[in-house]
Formats: C-alpha cells, structure tokens, sequence
C-alpha cells in the first residue's frame, strides 16, 4: 500500500474532528500510510488569493516543498485544500517564469518548488489503490438496503482542467465508492450543485438556501444518508442543517457522513473511532 | 465511418402559443465527428422546419449557438455528439436552452439581461491621459507582463455559457455575473486605463462577495477563460483600494492574520474576526452544539513547525511587484 504526506487541512484539524479520526482509521485498516507533516500549513481556501495572488501561491508552493522534501504525494481529506494546492501546482507547472518567481520568494525560507509531488484527494486513493472490486473485498459489514446521497459539491470536481480525476459533468467516483460498500447510490439531481459554504459569511441566506435545497433533494430521491468528500459542504450540511432547511421552509433530519465515516462503517470500525458521535445529525443509518 | 444511433430530447416552447414547455423526441443517425449543430440543422432540415436554434460562426468563435447538452452548457458548433454519449453512457443527448434567461423559443435564450448588466458596469477602457497618448502617431504600448494579467479575459465571446450555469446569478438579483464581473478587473488591471483599481468598486455594488466560487464558470467555459479567478482578484483590489469594513474583505484578513499567527486558521475567533459581534450571536447556537460535541479548538492555538519559514514566505510574497 502506498504512502502519502497527509494534509488534513483546519476543518479537519478543527471543526471537523471525526473527519480527521475516520481518516487515520480507515488508512490504518487498510493498510495505508498517512505521514502527518507537522510544518503544513492553512491552504487559505482560496481567500488568500484575495489578499494577493502571489502570498496564495508561495504559502502552497511552500506546502508542496515539504511534501517533496519527504518524497511523498500530498492526500488530503478537503476539497478546497485539493483544489487550492492542486491549482497551485498546475499554474507553477505550467508556467516557468512564475515558478521562478515564486521560488524566488521561497528561498527566502530556504525551500525551493521543484513540481514533483502530486496531490490527490482520499477517496481518490482508495479507488486508485484498490479499485471498486477490491475495496469490496475488504468489506466486513456490507451496508445492504442503505441509500446514499453522493454528494460532490465542487472542489474535487470543477473546474476539470485543474482536478482532472473524473469528468466534471458525471463524476462516478462516489457512487463506486457506495456500491463497493454495498449500498445504493440514489441519482441526485443536486449532486454537483454547490452548497454555498464560501458565500456563508457576506450571503448566509444564499448559502443556507443553497443548502437547504440539496437538503431537500437528498430527501426525495429516498436516501437514508448524504456523503460527502468535503468537511466544508459537511459543516453547511450538517451543523447547519437547521438554519438551511428554515430556509426551504422544511423540517427533517438527514444524516451527513464524510466518506470515511461511510466507508468506515462497512469495514467493521467501532462508530466511535470514526467520531460519528460528533456529527450534529445524529447518525442513524 | 463508425455510425450511431442517436435520440435526440429537444426542449421546445414557443411562449406565442404553448402554454409550457415541452420536449420532443427526433431519432437521427450520427457519423463520427459530427457535432451537435450539425445535427441540430440535419433535423431542422430533414425532420422539422419549427425548429429553433442560433448559430453563426460555425467555428467557437461568436458564441452565439450556446445550448444546454444533457444538463451542461456547451457551443453546439465545438462539441461532437459522440463525446457527449460516451461522457454519459448514453445513446440519448436532451438539448435545453440555457439557464437563467428568458426564452424566445425553442433553444434561443434572450441575451438583453446579461447584456444590459455588462452595460451597467462599464466595459470599456477609459483611457488613462498619462499613458495614452492623445494622438494615433505614437503607440499606447502594452508590455507582456503586463498583457499576462488580464490577456486570458479578453477571450470571452459573450456566449453566455457561464451566466447561464451561475450559481450566485440564480439567487441573487443583484449579481454581476460570471463574465461581466471578470471583465470589470480586465479593464482594472489594464495598464492604459483610468479607474484601475478603482472598478472593484463596480464590482462591490454588484455583489461580488456572493461569488460562491462554484468554478461552473471556469469549468463550463468554452474559451477557457476563468472568471472565477477575476472575480476573486478583483475583490483583492477592493480591498486595496479601501473597502475592507465588510464580512468578505474581514474573512479574507482573518485568514491572513490567522497564518501569520499560528499557521492554522483560527476556526474559533473566525465569527469576531468576520462581523464582530453579531457574527458571534448568529452562529451562536451552532457554536454551542459543536463545543458540546468536542469539535472547537482552543482559540489560542499552537504555531505549526518551521512557523518562521511560513511567515518569511509571506513577508517576500507581500513585498513582490
């Protein structure tokens, strides 16, 4: 099995708590792993970006030379983390002068870029290691007559030319996932819609209607659950699921698992090393 | 040639004389290469004359025959019926008319809305008297790197591709939009104009913190423009140029400040850090679920290793041209 610098990222190092547990779980059962590198640092989600576009490119560009520094790809478990870190590494690869640029900044730290470590999301690596039929073999406790809601949100999906795993518009990696575990992938409509998390503090009524919406979605097409690659659509769904379905003018329950809590489960882990206690939905699926 | 089958679902309303709208179904045998135009007009011509769709250029360059294929939006002149089903695992393509704009029948949106809206905000250079010349005898000259900020979005045909798949233009009146915000920081960072800097301020007044950075713009584009990034770059100018008492510009430096601190964003402080108090009162109930559930850190929070390296990174960064 493989190794890999693993960037959890702040969600999962914070707010998202389980994220992190089910992770370190799954990767230990099967075999996986994960190098935490205590010098990573936030990605920005982007907003860094917004202070000025060459701070967002050397704090990542930094990212990605202690993941070379080791000799190991970059896993992560968020799908801003992915896409910012990602993005970072296709613009310095593509473009020699602002690579000499930012290496110029990062030697003042002593670091030097050099674009030899990729960056891949956690799910991504599951399937990569084991493939849909082998990550059926590892399961234990099939989770039969389940329906789930794969919900990508969009940073492990758009824009494709910067992620690249699956095509944008029809992703499968999720429903594999759901199947491999034994369960059922429901067909979402608002499966690749947004849920607003990055408009939360200038719009919240936008975001939480965004989240409402895939909410309500979820509900109809009859799925017991949602799950999710990203503890930022996680926390819109989740902790403020509320607040979000006030917005639709709903009132349910859906429980909202990241999809090593999902996984977890199928492999016989204690609920309780997977943190599902910690989801503000109770999960009960 | 390698030869298909195709059932082509084509959204249909002519407001005129159809209460609703409705799709019909036209069955087509499709050779390799062909495009969605082609087959649109090989049933307009062989099938059914009502039908309505644009097209001009034939060659992704005028933008004019934009429609929705199986869901996403796409030039019917640049994309191959063939590459659509195998992307879907399907033999049946659903044609739509755009998103987020009234249809005039058929397959043709009207284009006044985000048309009108890019009137509203400006764009065009207005000519800067210190760097322009008042005469056509010398050049107005613009230097690669220069060209290099803003090239990238002087590719935009005006296909309305993005407008249509927006994700903040569906919920919010107001919103610039995808294409007409980007062109806003085209004309911001554009060496021979006047206001710079200064058009971020178009952009706050059309809601550009609602951007929920989706990336449907950059994805769905067919120019490969990304407006995304305009838009994210442009509210970095508007915090330049002074608007910074805002909840978008007061997150943006409470990740800053959260990095030059500790390295690690500070999740806990983030509701102060972002609109102050009542920040704090409105997510108070979710804040009090989530300490009861054991996930907020401490809001004083440990440095990451090799903190120092981080903080000389950003310091250079910040002075760099």
């Amino acid at each position: 099995m493989g190794r890999y610098a693993f960037y959890p990222g702040c969600a999962a190092k914070g707010a998202s708590k389980e994220l992190y547990e089910s992770t370190v779980a799954v990767a230990e059962k099967l075999g996986i792993e994960l190098v935490e590198l205590p010098q990573f640092s936030c990605c920005g989600a982007g907003v860094l970006e917004e202070v000025k576009e060459a701070v967002d490119l050397a704090v990542n560009a930094r990212n990605l030379a202690y993941a070379e520094k080791e000799g190991l790809d970059i896993v992560t478990v968020c799908s801003t983390c992915l896409l910012v870190l990602r993005k970072t590494k296709y613009l310095l690869d593509n473009d020699e002068d602002l690579k000499r640029e930012v290496n110029e900044i990062l030697s003042e730290a002593g670091l030097e870029y050099r674009g030899t470590v990729d960056v891949k999301h956690f799910h991504w690596v599951l399937l990569e290691e084991f493939g849909e039929e082998g990550l059926r073999e590892k399961v234990v406790r099939p989770l039969s007559n389940l329906k789930v809601y794969p919900y990508y949100g969009c940073h492990t999906v758009r824009p494709q030319s910067v992620l690249g795993f699956e095509p944008s518009e029809n992703p499968q990696s999720l429903e594999k996932i759901i199947r491999a575990l034994g369960a059922e992938p429901v067909s979402g409509e608002r499966r690749l819609e947004c849920c607003g998390f990055h408009a939360f503090w200038p719009a919240p009524k936008m975001s939480m209607k965004l989240t409402g919406l895939n909410l309500l979605d979820a509900k109809k097409s009859g799925a017991s659950c949602i799950t999710t690659p990203c503890p930022l659509c996680h926390m819109n769904l989740d902790a403020n699921q509320s607040r979000a379905l006030k917005e639709v003018r709903e009132s349910f329950k859906m429980p909202v698992l990241h999809v090593p809590q999902l996984v977890g489960l199928a492999l016989g882990i204690e609920p309780k090393k997977l943190g599902l206690h910690r989801n503000i939905v109770p999960v009960n699926c | 040639m390698e030869k298909r089958e195709v059932l082509f679902r084509i959204k249909r309303f002519n407001p005129k004389k159809d209460e609703k709208p409705y799709y019909r179904e036209y069955r087509l045998t499709v050779p390799k290469g062909m495009t969605v135009l082609e087959a649109l007009q090989q049933i307009k011509d062989t099938q059914d004359p009502t039908l309505a769709f644009r097209a001009f250029c034939r060659s992704a360059i005028c933008g004019s025959c934009a429609v929705k294929v199986n869901g996403f939006p796409k030039l019917a002149c640049k994309t191959q019926v063939f590459n659509e089903l195998d992307k879907f695992g399907t033999d049946t393509l659903t044609l739509e008319p755009l998103d987020n704009m009234e249809v005039i029948r058929d397959l043709i949106v009207d284009w006044d809305r985000p048309l009108k809206r890019m009137e509203e905000m400006k764009p065009y250079l207005v000519p800067d008297p210190e760097v322009v010349p008042r005469t056509l005898d010398e050049e107005s000259r613009v230097y690669p790197n220069e060209l290099k900020k803003f090239d990238s979005f002087t590719d935009c045909i005006l296909c309305t591709s993005c407008f249509s798949s927006c994700t903040a233009t569906q919920l919010d009146e107001n919103y610039g939009g995808p294409f007409q915000l980007a062109r806003v920081y085209r004309f911001a960072v554009d060496p021979r104009d006047a206001l710079k800097a200064e058009r971020s301020k178009i952009g706050y007044a059309f809601d550009m913190w609602n951007c929920v950075r989706c990336n449907r713009c950059a994805d769905v584009c067919p120019k490969h423009v990304s407006p995304v990034d305009g838009i994210m770059k442009l509210r970095g100018l508007s915090i330049e140029v002074g608007l910074k008492d805002n909840p978008g510009a007061r997150h943006v430096m409470a990740f800053y400040k959260s990095l030059l601190e500790s390295g690690m964003l500070n999740e806990v402080l983030l509701p102060l850090r972002t609109k102050g108090i009542k920040g704090v009162l409105e997510n108070l109930p979710v804040g009090i679920k989530m300490i009861l559930k054991g996930k907020a850190h401490s809001p004083v929070m440990k440095p990451i290793a090799e903190h120092e390296t981080l903080i000389k990174v950003m310091k250079a960064a910040m002075e760099v041209e």
